[in-house]
């Protein structure tokens, strides 16, 4: 179930982690890199906190990871969506909008 | 599932932490191999690249760090570190963690202890169906000073018919008595309770084998002839054969014949643990019209409360029907109150306060204890300000070292716990074996889980205690020390001291309201045992028979035993002379009544008078004074005029200033055409009858010839050493008839150790505590004093660099330390100014305020925490001031 409560901002990171995974499963390099290219280079992630983020939404049970081999034939984890995790991704987009609704309101009218 | 999943990870990653820490270093590695080659096709140098690859990631151990963090198992793992490191450090220390352990060991093992008694006694519940439904019922009559005293039968039957809330009641003989019981190996003397039927089903026991007992049991009409008794597991396997055939066998009890019902449970005890024949009344059905039956209170009754029925509402109906049968029965009645109690609370009413003294007491010791670790702990951290200092500066979190040295103290405590369950365990087993018999259910006072519950609670409560003192000073350095040089202790150490001289002021008081408790209880003791008993018991030797009814059937054969058993005594060599009285004194009493003199108006009585019936020669032979008039005589037979002999506390109350000889009295308040007057002859010297601490009752003494009863005692003046003579006073009661079996044989000085039994008891736990409670304290002065000698060395040298005299320097310090414990003396004597009121109950002829105690107590601490404060002072004066001053 997902948490309505959930630090928005917080969970931008968490957010952007989801939306990549939509599309196609990937390992965390990867998902770093599609960040950035999601972002155009302006959100620059500290790549290291992709981790911990990553150890949450698996914990949660919204990603799920296991190992397999890349096209190099080396070893990396693998994470994708889970059915929670892809209904969550839905409830957090509305969040988020909500939010930038709210702040866009309060730019506007100040 | 989400939930237990996420459980299941997080406890692997505590537990298997490895295989999740070498996932992740993997995961990090492939990362950065990856972003490294990213770099490398975008042109830059491998060097370069993997410089920037790391750069852009981030620091990998903060990274590392974060994700262990998301399982949140962090404070666990911290908390396993901190103990470890703990252990380490106490194990460089072995002096220091010894001494805590020993002191945690005591305070722990004597709480320990008194626990387990208290939660026997106290806590446990009653082991019957529903405990908390059964009261105890009891008649109260404020005339008299009764309170809580046994019933009267008729009442109870009354009480049991008309009030609705019981759902029934049941009746016991207050107190037990002693059966022959002709078993294979000739006749036993065996303890019976005698009860109502339908005892066991109110209680909700049922029998192993066999059934128990029937509520129609209760009454037998006369001559009815099948008698029945339930047995105790312990007759029915000692004396039995242990066998199902016990049933519905017949057996042979005081001449009589019983047929045996079922076994109890084993664990059955009720009454008194030595029972082992449950005998029904046998009431015969008409008694229940007599006057007897509703006047004499022998009986105690237990009854259950309806399902569903508050003990306010049971109580008013109770008290309603009490009030009926005032009017109804003003002759007996009129100021009988009664009342109930809940049984559990009932039973412990007398052992209750006391445990709670004594549970306070161990309390009081603990606290000493953990004060006298405090300062152990503090003078250690005081010791590693430095390291502290250090690893603040490194950037260790405040909390952090605050929770670590809190941990070192609970690793303490749990070591200290562990050893004072030991104590505890060996603790127990001693209290049980210095109880005086009958004190406390010793089948009750194990270690169970609530003592385990217990030991763990005050292990933890006692290393928080201890350990916040050092936990808050560590807390409290500053990095910036770690640059400072030198042992500038008089600013670093001072709060540290501070909290170390707090804590001995501490422990000094209440190692004072220990030992002033103690001192009270001392006083109060010795102030006992000299209470003249009224005789003297020193080489006198009381022998108790019963008679069985069915062969001795007559006063006549009765006087005739005990006579032929006298003169085979008298013929024993050692032997002075010989009494008979049905009581002894020094033990409980008999029965009461109330009395009018012939001479005096309708409405003047006496009340709650004391009898006994004895032979001329007990007074002789107990060496009781005859004050006035004359002692029996040969002519004070059967047939002969009934005579009596009051006591001196007799004469005094009812017949002062005028002569009680020669006057008539009769033992009924209103005396009638059936009454019997008993003309008094003489007066003799009071002994005490129940104790040494209770007031002599009046009393009334018959002569035996004249009314003899089958239980009773002999006395017996010896020249020479009493229990030297015992074999042979076993041979003349055996030649007298074989078939009497004795039912107790003691000196009289054992009857009177017996009777001061329990306040020994007590006054000896609470001198123990209060012993070991002085040397925690001392020992902790002693510390303390240390620590402060130490802080003020650069002082001491120099003082002698400037000429000041050893001694000088000693007193200097002594004065420092006198001036604490002084302090703390004097906070203790307030706070047991306030404390020994609270004993009140517990002294005899001891005021709380006590001034021999209250003197005498302070100065002994004083002194001895002189001697604690002088070994220090002569260390710190021998100190050499040159090499002192250059320590820097």
């Amino acid at each position: 179930m997902p948490n309505p409560q959930s630090d928005v901002l917080r969970g931008t990171l968490d957010l952007l982690i989801l939306k990549t995974l939509t599309l196609e499963p990937m390992h965390g390099w990867g998902i770093s890199q599609r960040i950035q290219q999601f972002s155009r280079g302006v959100l620059d992630v500290n790549q290291g906190s992709l981790y911990p983020a990553l150890q949450r939404l698996e914990l949660k049970r919204w990603i799920d990871a296991d190992w397999q081999t890349t096209e190099n034939n080396r070893r990396a984890r693998y994470y994708r969506l889970t059915p929670q995790g892809r209904r969550a991704v839905g409830t957090e987009t509305d969040s988020w909008r909500r939010y930038v609704s709210a702040v866009e309101w309060i730019l506007a009218t100040s | 599932m989400h939930a237990f999943n996420s459980v299941v990870l997080r406890l692997r990653a505590l537990f298997v932490k490895s295989a999740a820490e070498r996932d992740l270093d993997e995961e990090i590695r492939f990362h950065l191999e990856q972003e490294t080659e990213k770099n490398i096709r975008a042109g830059m140098a491998p060097d370069e690249a993997r410089r920037r690859a790391r750069l852009v990631f981030g620091n990998v151990e903060v990274a590392k760090e974060a994700h262990r963090d998301t399982f949140g198992v962090r404070w666990l793992q911290d908390l396993v570190a901190d103990a470890r490191f703990a252990a380490r450090s106490l194990r460089r220390s072995p002096v220091l963690a010894g001494a805590a352990v020993i002191t945690l060991a005591l305070g722990i093992g004597a709480n320990t202890a008194i626990f387990s008694a208290v939660n026997g006694v106290i806590l446990r519940p009653l082991p019957f169906v529903n405990a908390d439904r059964l009261v105890m019922l009891w008649e109260s009559n404020p005339e008299y000073h009764w309170d809580q005293q046994d019933a009267a039968p008729a009442n109870v039957l009354d009480w049991k018919e008309q009030v609705a809330a019981f759902s029934d009641v049941a009746m016991y003989d207050d107190g037990t008595s002693s059966l022959t019981f002709l078993g294979r190996n000739g006749p036993e003397l065996v303890q019976a309770a005698t009860v109502t039927g339908n005892l066991f089903s109110v209680l909700g026991v049922r029998a192993e084998i066999g059934r128990t007992l029937r509520d129609a049991e209760t009454w037998s009409p006369k001559g009815a002839t099948n008698r029945v008794l339930t047995v105790s597991d312990r007759f029915w396997r000692n004396q039995l054969g242990g066998d199902s055939t016990a049933v519905g066998r017949t057996i042979l009890v005081n001449g009589r014949e019983f047929t045996v019902t079922g076994v109890l449970p084993p664990t059955f005890n009720f009454i008194s643990p030595d029972v082992d024949l449950w005998v029904p009344e046998g009431w015969d059905p008409g008694n229940r019209s007599q006057v007897f039956f509703r006047r004499a209170h022998w009986v105690r009754a237990v009854a259950r409360l309806q399902p569903g029925v508050t003990y306010a509402q049971a109580n008013a109906q109770l008290q309603m029907v009490i009030r009926r049968l005032q009017t109804q029965y003003p002759a007996t009645n009129r100021v009988m109150g009664g009342g109930m109690t809940p049984l559990h609370d009932f039973f412990i009413r007398d052992t209750r306060r006391p445990l709670t003294l004594l549970l306070t007491a161990v309390a009081l010791l603990l606290l000493i204890a953990c004060a006298n670790v405090g300062n152990l702990l503090l003078v250690r951290a005081l010791a590693r300000w430095r390291e502290v200092a250090l690893r603040l500066a490194l950037g260790a979190g405040r909390g952090r070292l605050i929770r670590q040295s809190l941990t070192e103290s609970l690793v303490l405590s749990v070591l200290g716990g562990g050893a004072g369950l030991a104590v505890g365990w060996f603790g127990t087993r001693a209290l049980v074996a210095m109880q005086p018999p009958g004190l406390l259910p010793v089948d009750q006072i194990r270690m169970d889980w609530s003592v385990l519950a217990f030991v763990a609670g005050v292990t933890v409560v006692s290393g928080i205690l201890f350990g916040i003192a050092p936990a808050v000073w560590n807390g409290h350095r500053m990095p910036g020390d770690a640059l400072k040089e030198g042992t500038r202790g008089a600013g670093m150490g001072h709060r540290a001291r501070r909290w170390g001289s707090g804590l001995v002021v501490g422990e000094v008081a209440l190692a004072l309201l220990l030992t002033v408790g103690a001192g009270l209880l001392v006083r109060s003791y010795w102030k006992l045992t000299r209470v003249p008993p009224g005789f003297d018991p020193a080489g006198v030797l009381a022998l108790r028979l019963n008679l069985p009814g069915l062969k001795y059937d007559s006063a006549g054969k009765v006087v005739a035993f005990y006579e032929q058993l006298e003169q085979r005594l008298r013929g024993v060599p050692g032997v002075d002379a010989t009494g008979l009285s049905e009581e002894v004194p020094l033990t409980s009493w008999g029965w009461t009544s109330q009395f009018r003199a012939q001479t005096w108006p309708a409405d003047r009585y006496g009340s709650e008078v004391a009898h006994r019936a004895t032979s001329a020669g007990y007074f002789a032979a107990m060496h009781v004074p005859v004050v006035r008039g004359r002692n029996f005589g040969p002519e004070d037979r059967r047939g002969s005029p009934p005579v009596v002999l009051i006591n001196q506390s007799l004469a005094d109350q009812y017949f002062r200033g005028e002569d009680p000889i020669g006057q008539r009295v009769s033992f009924d308040r209103i005396p009638d055409s059936t009454s019997t007057w008993y003309t008094i002859i003489g007066v003799v010297g009071d002994e005490r009858q129940t104790s040494l601490g209770a007031e002599t009752k009046i009393q009334f003494t018959t002569a035996f010839a004249q009314d003899p009863s089958n239980g009773m005692y002999v006395v017996i003046r010896t020249s020479g050493d009493p229990s030297a003579i015992g074999p042979a006073v076993r041979r003349a009661v055996h030649d007298a008839d074989p078939t009497l079996a004795i039912a107790s044989l003691q000196t009289m000085e054992v009857v009177r150790a017996a009777s001061l039994a329990r306040q020994r008891f007590f006054m000896t736990m609470l001198m123990l505590f209060a012993g070991v409670g002085v040397v925690l304290a001392v020992v902790g002065v002693y510390g303390v004093m240390a620590q402060l000698a130490r802080g003020r060395r650069r002082e001491v040298g120099i003082r002698v660099a400037l000429g000041a005299t050893a001694a000088q320097v000693r007193w200097m310090i002594v004065r420092h330390g006198l001036r604490l414990v002084a302090f703390g003396l004097a906070l203790g004597i307030v706070g047991a100014l306030f404390t020994a009121r609270a004993m009140r109950l517990f002294l005899f002829n001891v005021s709380p305020g006590d001034p021999p105690t209250f003197i005498a107590v302070p100065l002994l601490l004083l002194a001895v925490s002189a001697v604690a404060a002088w070994i220090p002072a002569v260390r710190a004066s021998r100190a050499d001031p040159a090499s002192t001053l250059r320590e820097e």
